[in-house]
């Protein structure tokens, strides 16, 4: 059972809320400057609170910290419970610094219902946030769906493509579908604490909380269904390959703002590591779920980067580079080793500047282009120097540059996995290699040799908004990248309780022999 | 058999409720009788002022636990019957609010159409009550008498009375089917209150008795394959009447089916949950996948209806006390969902003259709130949370999941999915598509308090669920010997030697 740390100011029921009353309080004005700047004070408001969480966090502790703890529905065993652990403490920082860039992005690209724009966007906020805080998992599955609201309208009122509506609810609908089994999931985890419970002669025989759940032994049979039902409604998310079909859409055809968070905020591998390793050990480790989890990881990483070299439009590229992506991060988790899944979180982290990064880079191609096709561009590092200098470090930073943040979350995922299994880790280090070229080449063909032919002369550089944006992405991805020990000291803890229980498995993780196998 | 009717005055408190409303009927004819010139919206609020008063007294008897049986245990009073009388009365009062723009469109008997609704009411809180399957009969066929009127009420209008005549031959072939199946019941155990017969032998006249009551009752509540007179009888009907018929005869019904199947026929779960799961499902898959198709809003509500009713069903089909909390607490998600979107369907109708979803589109610019009322209802009914309809689906599916009735789940689940489709597709033509026509409609204030109730239903049930759920539980309490499996299995010695 982990250690619990209450917090006497509840600052992660704050952190929740702020956005979504910042969202209420926006529909008061009617002036947009009135709306632009307010939305960017609750933004920084909210990164204020979150940076505060992180330096108050204790590192090296795998204790849940500023724990909220109050019963919702007690009939059905639901409460309201929140709390920061290594895993997520990282997310939660995160979150608010690219809701703060993308504010300081929409200023001026947003180009109608800008007050509907800012709520839908801090609703988003705020439901992310509750993604990564809850630790009840009906209060996490309330999140998750409520996710999809505010994104539905930000994909469809404010994307740019023409099939933006069938991108919109291809998303809604995908999601939906993986999270259902999900839910399913979820009520098995609750019923087998019920038994487990009434046979214990508990006072409180339904529970969803994880922590409560932690102490429950599962059959392996039980707990691999589980993990199966969990693993639909995480992978959807993810999207782990093959349920990926729905991102390019959604990418492409939503504005840029919701890319950077689909993009950037890794909530279906976050779901992995927060709920299904933890819960299910025992699954986690058992020979087939590996092998599928890693067949489908190492497929991922060598068909995202196939396809992203044979993009032309640079958010496809960045959709199957994100696919690439996920799938180093799902075989460095189930690698289910010290260095795999440390590794996986801080990809996870990095992807979140990086990936992001290239998005906002995206934006600034398209707000130049009005289109994000190869065609459109070329040779253009002669008349904007800065936007491909930020360009090509954000980018190298995405395929792991050593001195970037990506080289330490990729050389810790290798290294997880070469320990775990050599051929695995074979494989995936081909993915580097490919990575490597299709960021390059696409980067060569647009910004350098002779001026494209729909290049213009004028064509701008970089304004300040945007410089303070992509620097602000470039000094996280510095720093991660040359002095990592901080961020991995937060999450050390948790990850080596992680692998503790990995080892000990579910049935030995009660304190005393267990008497009773339900099943 | 014999009949010893003695009534003591204690013995009419228990029927308090039921004078009341009868003596408020009465008046109300009265009033529209003597006063021809009174208007519409006086006799409404009169109508509302008998009902609230009913619905006082209902509340004061569920919290001050006054329960009974009365007439030889025809008539019950227990913790069900007032929850699904207090279910009936509340929806009644918030369609008789939601009707009062509506009534104009009536060329004549305007007053009686308070008249019809009330006593339909009324015979839906004897239905609650019925513990006996004469009493059954007779309330239902007392309430649907009602029903049938206020059905064909637009008289000059084709679909309305097309809805009458079809609602009408089939309401007809449902009470002879009834009437058939109490008499063969009553002819295998010559018994008639439900509660009596827990012990009968399974015989096939017995079989076939109570297979002919669930058909008339499937009718009532809508379930494939009892459902085919529900989408033209809720297009053709006044709006009104179809948020009327889509809720208040359905909790009606479900208070007698759960008296039937979890009281007499407890003893053969095993027999009856296999053709429980199938109409759940024929229900649930049926009305999500036609629901897709439809181009007006009263058919998608609907269709969309008839897979509520198959989520109702599953818990139903569990069987268990967890499964009829789950029952009670969804419908009355559903009600306030329901009535929710009936009464924007209503409000709109009002101000642009048309149900057609195309006609939806710009509803988001035109009027805010409706637009942002219907995506509430919506959302609910398809299950997104943190609103009502999400806790209720959540409740059932636990339920489900306990008694390990996997197949039901997944088709449940997969239905959602399938239902999210086409309220997007409502909410993308409220949102998104550009109005023909871009003047803002007027709501009256008699439709705002609606709309308000069930707002305020819909989010404080989903964000604080936790009265509600206290409230179902202890109603059916008399189900409380329906435990699930685990109570069961061999309980570990009192000294448990490991921490708990």
């Amino acid at each position: 059972m982990l250690e619990e740390l209450a917090s006497a100011f509840p600052i992660l029921t704050c952190i929740l809320f702020l956005p979504v009353i910042g969202a209420a309080v926006l529909w008061l004005f009617d002036d947009e400057d009135m709306v632009k700047t307010s939305a960017l004070t609750i933004a920084l408001l909210e990164l204020a609170l979150s940076i505060f969480v992180l330096l108050r966090f204790i590192p090296d502790s795998a204790a849940m910290q500023f724990s909220e703890h109050v019963p919702w529905i007690p009939a059905l065993g639901i409460s309201y419970h929140l709390a920061v652990d290594g895993i997520s403490v990282l997310f939660v920082g995160l979150t608010a610094f690219l809701t703060v860039l993308i504010v300081i992005y929409s200023w001026d690209t947003v180009r109608h219902q800008m007050k509907l724009y800012m709520m839908a966007l801090l609703a988003l906020e705020t439901t992310t946030m509750g993604v990564f805080l809850s630790i009840d998992l009906i209060l996490f599955f309330v999140f998750w769906e409520l996710m999809l609201i505010p994104s539905y309208f930000l994909i469809k009122l404010w994307g740019g493509g023409a099939e933006r509506h069938y991108a919109a609810l291809k998303f809604v609908l995908y999601t939906l579908l993986g999270s259902v089994f999900m839910l399913v999931g979820i009520a098995l985890l609750d019923i087998n604490f019920h038994q487990w419970a009434t046979l214990r002669h508990m006072e409180r025989t339904y529970s969803f909380d994880l922590l409560e759940l932690l102490s429950v032994p599962i059959p392996l049979g039980q707990q691999i269904l589980i993990f199966w039902l969990l693993f639909l409604g995480f992978a959807f998310k993810a999207p782990v390959f093959p349920f990926h079909t729905w991102l390019a859409d959604a990418l492409l055809e939503g504005p840029i703002g919701m890319a950077v968070v689909l993009g950037g905020l890794k909530l279906g591998t976050f779901g992995f590591i927060r709920f299904s390793i933890p819960l299910l050990p025992d699954a986690s480790k058992s020979q087939t779920v590996v092998a599928v989890t890693m067949a489908l990881g190492l497929a991922a990483i060598l068909y995202g980067a196939i396809m992203a070299l044979i993009q032309q439009d640079f958010r496809r590229l960045l959709a199957f580079s994100s696919i690439s992506h996920l799938g180093f991060v799902v075989v460095g988790l189930f690698a289910l080793n010290y260095q795999g899944l440390q590794g996986s979180l801080l990809t996870m982290i990095n992807l979140g500047f990086s990936t992001a990064g290239l998005f906002f880079i995206a934006g600034f191609l398209h707000s130049r282009q009005q289109s994000t096709q190869l065609g459109a561009f070329g040779g253009m590092a002669k008349q904007t120097p800065l936007l491909a200098s930020f360009f090509l470090f954000i980018g190298l930073a995405s395929i792991g540059l050593p001195g970037t943040n990506g080289f330490v979350g990729e050389f810790l995922i290798l290294l997880g996995t070469f320990k775990a299994n050599w051929l695995y880790g074979g494989i995936a280090v081909t993915g580097v290699i490919f990575s490597a070229a299709y960021f390059l080449w696409y980067y060569e063909r647009s910004m350098l040799g002779p001026l494209g032919k729909a290049v213009k002369n004028t064509i701008s550089d970089l304004h300040f908004r945007e410089i303070l944006i992509a620097s602000a992405l470039s000094v996280m991805i510095l720093w991660i990248g040359l002095y990592p020990s901080p961020f991995l000291r937060m999450i050390n803890g948790s990850v080596q309780a992680l692998v503790d229980r990995l080892e000990r498995g579910t049935v030995a993780s009660i304190d005393s022999k267990p008497l009773i196998t339900v099943d | 058999m014999t009949f010893a009717l003695t009534i003591s005055p204690s013995d009419l408190l228990l029927l308090l409720p039921e004078i009341l409303l009868t003596f408020w009927l009465c008046l109300i004819l009265i009033i529209d009788f003597s006063f021809p010139r009174l208007r519409n919206e006086q006799l409404a609020y009169f109508s509302i002022a008998g009902l609230v008063a009913t619905l006082g007294c209902l509340v004061w008897f569920d919290v001050a636990d006054i329960t009974g049986a009365l007439f030889g245990n025809m008539f019950v009073l227990d913790g069900m019957a007032l929850f699904f009388k207090i279910f009936i009365v509340g929806s009644t009062i918030l369609v008789v609010l939601a009707s009062i723009d509506f009534i104009h469109r009536f060329k004549f008997f305007r007053g009686e159409f308070y008249f019809l609704v009330v006593m339909s009411a009324l015979g839906m809180m004897f239905m609650a009550s019925a513990n006996d399957l004469l009493s059954v009969f007779v309330a239902l066929e007392f309430s649907t008498l009602g029903l049938y009127v206020l059905v064909s009420y637009l008289r000059d209008d084709m679909a309305s009375n097309e809805a009458g005549v079809k609602f009408f031959i089939l309401g007809i072939f449902a009470a002879a089917l009834l009437a058939y199946g109490i008499s063969l019941v009553y002819g295998e155990t010559g018994k008639l209150v439900f509660s009596d017969m827990t012990s009968a032998q399974a015989t096939p006249g017995l079989a076939i008795g109570f297979l002919l009551i669930f058909a008339a009752l499937g009718f009532k509540i809508g379930a494939v394959p009892f459902h085919s007179w529900i989408p033209d009888t809720y297009h053709g009907s006044p709006t009104p009447v179809t948020a009327f018929l889509s809720i208040a005869p359905k909790g009606a019904a479900f208070a007698i089916l759960l008296r039937m199947f979890f009281v007499s026929l407890a003893t053969f779960k095993p027999v009856w949950i296999l053709l429980l799961v199938a109409t759940s499902v024929l229900s649930m898959t049926y009305g999500n996948i036609v629901a897709i198709a439809q181009k007006n809003m009263k058919r998608l509500l609907a269709y969309s209806g008839i897979a509520q009713i198959g989520n109702v069903l599953i818990g139903l089909a569990t069987g268990t006390k967890m499964g009829s909390d789950a029952m009670l607490f969804y419908l009355l998600t559903y009600l306030f969902a329901n009535l929710g979107a009936f009464a924007v369907v209503i409000a709109v109708s009002e101000a642009i003259g048309s149900d057609e979803i195309d006609d939806y589109s710009g509803l988001g610019r035109r009027s805010p709130f409706l637009a942002f009322s219907m995506l509430i209802f919506l959302l609910s009914l398809a299950g997104v949370p943190p609103l009502a309809g999400f806790i209720g689906k959540l409740y059932i599916f636990v339920a489900a999941v306990k008694e390990g009735l996997y197949l039901l789940i997944t088709v449940g689940l997969i239905n959602v999915v399938i239902s999210m489709y086409y309220y997007l597709i409502v909410v993308k033509k409220m949102y998104v598509t550009e109005p023909h026509d871009r003047s803002p409609l007027k709501v009256s204030g008699s439709m705002k308090a609606v709309v308000y109730v069930c707002l305020a239903g819909t989010l404080a049930i989903g964000i604080y669920p936790q009265p509600v759920t206290d409230w179902v539980v202890s109603a059916v309490m008399m189900f409380s010997h329906l435990a699930d499996p685990t109570a069961s299995l061999p309980v570990p010695p009192a000294v448990v030697p490991f921490g708990g």
